[in-house]
């Protein structure tokens, strides 16, 4: 389950509105890149990790992203507070505006709507994880684009902070690969892939994965 | 009034003996308590945060030892055998815990769990909610 905690991990004071700069910010909460994606795609991932260790980080940084969801929220919404039509008109916010006035909707820079398809669970921790090591160097070159598009310090201070999340994640996510790769050449590739090498009685690899052929090739060398 | 001293004690730098982590607070400002890790973009330098007062000097506190023992966590789901770092996680950890708990009785919920139970009202709307913040940290 989870609790709600009434605190942003980094504060957010934006004094000064700015609507095409929530208009680029967006794309960090629905976009591609953006901390949404990210968040349902280690909340997804996580349940078919190979052991605890997959679990517990995916869960917990998995976690961190909804945190983070609720940061660039809160500044796309600073952003826009106390903005007119007229504004909002001529930051081109107004198709935005015909559906959604002022309120949160997850979206990229050009207004496309958010979907599941910006992320992948395959059920192979390698491919997974492979793609969370890649998603975070890509949200954190789209923090830095963002950074380059203000002089606002109101913005950049955080929009610097949640870049540097995406390096220590990625740090993260670059030993869990390592480690699940270990385990593989230690012959353990039954416990990263659920795939079984030569044991054709392995009832548990059966009833996980009924359909997958038992050929004995290791997958991956 | 009784003053919250935990900024006079210099108890966050007496726990980090650790040369590759930056202190709680440092690590907070720049969103990574590993020194190793951290990388700078272009030359900016990571915002500074000041309390204006006791509130937010507390609310500051709490936040730096919440990300460091979140940071920690992080580090141990994948190094779950490295000790020393156990040891300062559950230190953080406790101090986290402390300091919620103190910070709660002065100021009001951060969770709905923690609504002060001797009160016969719901408090949990009274206080400002995240993005519409009262504090300047």
């Amino acid at each position: 389950m989870f609790k709600y905690c009434k605190k942003l991990q980094y504060p957010i004071n934006i004094k000064k509105k700015d609507l095409r700069l929530a208009r680029y910010l967006i794309t960090q909460y629905g976009g591609s890149n953006g901390e949404l994606t990210a968040a349902l795609r280690y909340l997804n991932q996580r349940y078919t990790m190979p052991d605890n260790v997959g679990k517990a980080l995916l869960t917990d940084i998995g976690t961190e992203e909804l945190a983070h969801v609720e940061m660039i929220s809160t500044m796309i919404y600073q952003l826009m507070k106390g903005a007119t039509v007229e504004e909002i008109k001529a930051a081109g916010l107004d198709t935005f505006y015909a559906e959604h006035a002022k309120a949160l909707y997850p979206t990229d820079a050009n207004g496309v709507p958010f979907t599941v398809a910006y992320f992948a669970t395959t059920g192979d921790a390698l491919a997974d994880i492979s793609e969370d090591m890649a998603a975070e160097q890509k949200a954190r070159a789209v923090y830095e684009n963002l950074i380059d598009l203000t002089d606002d310090p109101d913005v950049i201070g955080p929009l610097l902070w949640l870049r540097q999340r995406e390096i220590v994640h990625y740090t993260r996510f670059k030993e869990l690969f390592e480690y699940y790769e270990k385990k593989l050449k230690k012959g353990e590739n039954e416990i990263v892939n659920k795939k079984p090498i030569n044991n054709l009685n392995n009832s548990i690899n059966n009833n996980f994965f009924p359909n997958m052929p038992l050929d004995g090739n290791n997958f991956f060398f | 009034m009784n003053t919250y001293n935990y900024f006079e004690d210099n108890w966050l730098r007496n726990m980090t003996n650790n040369n590759s982590l930056f202190t709680p607070e440092e690590g907070f400002l720049k969103g990574n308590l590993f020194s190793s890790l951290y990388s700078q973009y272009k030359n900016y330098q990571p915002m500074t945060l000041k309390a204006t007062n006791e509130r937010e000097k507390f609310f500051l506190e709490l936040s730096w030892v919440a990300f460091a023992a979140h940071e920690l966590n992080l580090y141990l789901d994948v190094h779950p055998n490295d000790t020393s770092m156990i040891t300062l996680f559950n230190d953080y950890r406790k101090k986290e815990m402390d300091l919620s708990r103190k910070y709660e009785e002065k100021y009001g919920a951060l969770t709905v769990m923690s609504e002060n139970s001797n009160d016969n009202q719901f408090s949990w709307e009274e206080e400002n909610w995240p993005w519409e913040r009262d504090m300047n940290v």
